[in-house]
């Protein structure tokens, strides 16, 4: 399908091909030299308005190069960048910082903001933090004394723990001891978007990688003979690679879907949300454990690519809320009109 | 990276959401009115007559054909709309669902003009039912080895001789159109010599005898055929064409919302009850059912949209028919998990009652219309590994 992105895809490939995402290094938490390949490109602000500092663009664009980084494992916080932080600072009227330095965010109910002179000091822990330790600023949804604000501060200086998701992706806790910050007051409306463009952007990486390990599957099963003919002539074979398109196919429709909403303003965008985050992963388990039984031994290793996805697969999942948690956030919100209201609200979400 | 099974996005149809809202006011009309009460998987088993007539009524009927065959020239993705809420109601459906899905669309591709005029406006008047008349005794997944045959007599009319068999609602309908042989097996190409024919179910010598499934009711018959004269221009389409011709009709058979949604009426009766428990183990129950409910309806609406392009999406069927099948009999395992309901067709608890339906019916919902192991094979093929 050929789509106005298409620029944008091939710019991103072909600085992910330069950088070897698939180098099996476990010590390279993060991969300074493709970010700064990113931002001498101009790719680290699209879909931010120029006005408040971004480089303009859609957020179809901005979402291909979510997409395509997360296909290719690229080890940099631009999903954080360009649809959470990024986003909720502007529209919390906060400065955004220059786009050129990675920009963060993470859950910080447990952290205080308190007013302090002409800005906030903040203090607590908060753990879980993408990239904690390489961004240059974090935006963290804390709490302040009338409710929930959305602090931004630089991340210089703070002590981070070097704590890494199964993909070893940093996801660091930071101690904030009197930290000052600007921040922002935010409405429950606000929260819940803000929650939900943190699911989302999870969702939109979900969706990238779920399609290129069926892509690597393929492939592979195409590749690999044994008993004198390709694993893909096998009929057991076939019908886990079929089973696994499914489950891909279903996860790209409804993540689509809740791209568009956010892209429409909908009401129902946070539904959509959780229900694409829902949607995505659960589809992780089909496909991550079919994907490793067609591929054999040699994906159950660490030369082999197939991990750089299939640990994020696993990770991200659980991450900007579990499961559990948006499962059961998105049947609330779909029963909010009551005992009847449940088809309604389906036909209504996306 | 791209999926080649994945469809582009269907475009948002103000037309079909205001439709969407006649049905719905509609359906409450009817309910209010007791003309209906809800069941599990209505299409194979709702057959009302009277109610397939108010839906012709209102133009609910052939909605997508051209106006001179009584249709109503609306676009698939307003009869999406349409049958979608027909069947999240659980309306009784069954009478016309494979004449106006099937048989009508396959009758304006491959009919004469006379069969055109003579049979598709009753279809859109709710008042002609089709049957499918593909499988046989000896002939299930492997449609190529049937053997009900048809010859050309002197009079160049045809005898037919055979059975047919899990004909759904073959009692209660008017025509089949059914595949046959009309040459000897050619070894070489097993999908030739096949032709559809367009059968009175009221012609002497067919016989309909009943089969019950395990709920004791009676949807699906064998059809027996013996020395049965079908008029000559009652072909439907090309001579030995029959297979290729099949194969267009899976397309609109396989891709509509009745493969993920036989089950529905199980998990609105499940949201009733998570709404007065607040139960946080059913509430993630019903988040994660519903999050598949959302993706099927993307999927399903992407293939509307093809078909209103004017693409016959085969394999993208395949697909959704495979997940949307699996997905109405999960249903019932994920629900039964978390809430403390025994399954009975006679409870007064509707929940119980929408369990057992489900069960007892759930065999069907991954082997009709082609079983998910064959549509996975094709599905394969679409990911060019066969
Ligand atoms: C509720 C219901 C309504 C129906 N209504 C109609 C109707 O109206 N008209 C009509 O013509 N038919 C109808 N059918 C029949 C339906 O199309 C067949 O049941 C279906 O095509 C499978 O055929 P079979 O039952 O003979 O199973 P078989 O083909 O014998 O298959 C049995 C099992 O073997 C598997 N299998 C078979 N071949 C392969 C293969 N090559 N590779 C892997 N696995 C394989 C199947 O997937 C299945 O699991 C209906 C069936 C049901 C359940």
């Amino acid at each position: 399908m050929a789509s106005d992105q298409d620029l944008v895809i091939e710019t991103v490939r072909g600085l992910l091909a330069r950088h070897e995402p698939f180098d099996p290094t476990p010590e390279r938490r993060w991969d300074a030299g493709l970010w700064s390949a990113l931002a001498e490109n101009g790719l680290t602000g699209v879909g931010l308005p120029e006005s408040a500092g971004g480089s303009g663009g859609e957020l179809a664009d901005a979402v291909a190069i979510v997409r395509t980084l997360a296909s290719g494992a690229g080890a940099v916080p631009v999903a954080e960048q360009l649809l959470v932080a990024g986003p909720a600072v502007i529209a919390a009227g906060l400065p955004l910082p220059p786009v050129d330095e990675p920009l963060t965010f993470g859950h910080a109910e447990g952290v205080r903001a308190t007013p302090a002179g002409d800005g906030w000091s903040l203090s607590g822990t908060v753990a879980d933090v993408p990239w904690g330790g390489a961004a240059a600023h974090v935006a963290l949804l804390a709490t302040g004394p009338d409710g929930a604000v959305l602090a931004l501060l630089p991340t210089a200086g703070l002590p981070a723990s070097g704590a890494v998701n199964l993909a070893g992706e940093p996801r660091s806790t930071l101690e904030l001891d009197g930290v000052p910050a600007v921040a922002a007051p935010l409405n429950p409306a606000q929260v819940r978007e803000l929650r939900a463009g943190y699911a989302l952007a999870r969702a939109v990486q979900l969706t990238a990688a779920l399609e290129q390990v069926l892509a690597w599957t393929v492939q592979y099963a195409g590749e690999r003979q044994q008993f004198g003919r390709s694993l893909a002539k096998f009929q057991a074979i076939q019908m886990e690679l079929a089973e696994m398109a499914g489950e891909v196919t279903a996860v790209t429709a409804l993540t689509d879907a809740a791209v568009q909403a956010l892209h429409h303003g909908s009401d129902d965008f946070w539904l959509a949300a959780a229900a694409a985050k829902v949607r995505a992963g659960a589809a992780v388990e089909v496909v991550a454990r079919l994907a490793h039984q067609v591929h054999g031994a040699i994906g159950f290793t660490q030369e082999h690519k197939l991990h750089h996805l299939t640990k994020r697969l696993w990770s991200w999942r659980d991450e900007a809320g579990s499961e559990l948690v948006w499962s059961k956030v998105l049947a609330q919100g779909l029963l909010a009109d009551g005992p009847n209201g449940l088809w309604p609200a389906l036909t209504r979400v996306v | 990276m791209t999926n080649p099974l994945t469809l582009a996005p269907a475009p948002r149809s103000e037309a079909a959401e205001r439709l969407r809202g006649e049905v719905r006011d509609f359906l409450a009309e009817e309910m209010a009115a007791g003309t209906f009460s809800t069941h599990v998987d209505t299409w194979l088993s709702g057959v009302d007559p009277e109610f397939s007539r108010r839906l012709g009524a209102r133009g609910w009927l052939g909605m997508t054909w051209p106006k001179e065959y009584g249709g109503h020239e609306r676009t698939a993705m307003e009869r999406y709309a349409v049958t979608e809420e027909l069947l999240a109601a659980g309306a009784p459906v069954a009478a016309h669902w494979i004449a106006d899905r099937q048989s009508g669309p396959n009758l304006l591709r491959y009919g004469t003009e006379a069969q055109r005029r003579e049979i598709l406006p009753r279809i859109a008047r709710g008042e002609c039912y089709f049957v499918i008349g593909m499988s046989e005794p000896d002939s299930g997944s492997d449609l190529a080895s049937i053997r009900t045959k048809a010859v050309r007599n002197e009079a160049g009319d045809w005898v037919v001789n055979g059975a047919k068999v899990w004909t759904s609602n073959a009692h209660a309908s008017h025509y089949g159109i059914v595949l046959v042989r009309t040459a000897p097996v050619d070894t070489a190409n097993r999908h030739a010599g096949m032709s559809q024919l367009l059968i009175d179910l009221s012609l002497p010598g067919i016989t309909v005898n009943p089969i019950r499934i395990l709920d004791g009711g009676h949807h699906f018959n064998e059809v027996v055929f013996e020395d049965v004269v079908v008029p000559g221009d009652m072909l439907l389409g090309t001579e030995g064409d029959g297979w290729h011709q099949v194969t267009a009709e899976l397309a609109f058979e396989r891709s509509g919302p009745e493969r993920f949604l036989s089950t529905y009426p199980l998990v609105a009766e499940f949201g009733r009850r998570v709404v007065d428990s607040g139960d946080p183990a059913a509430l993630a129950v019903l988040g994660r059912l519903s999050a598949r409910v959302l993706a099927l309806r993307q999927m399903s609406l992407r293939i509307a949209a093809a078909l209103d392009r004017g693409e016959l999406p085969n394999i993208p069927a395949a697909l959704v028919k495979d997940v949307g099948t699996t997905f109405e009999a999960d249903v019932i395992d994920e629900i039964r998990r978390v809430v403390d309901v025994l399954p009975s067709l006679d409870s007064p608890d509707p929940l119980a009652r929408a369990l057992a339906e489900a069960q007892l019916h759930a065999p069907g919902y991954t082997l009709r219309g082609g079983t998910n192991e064959i549509l996975r094979g094709i599905v394969a093929r679409g990911l060019g590994l066969r």
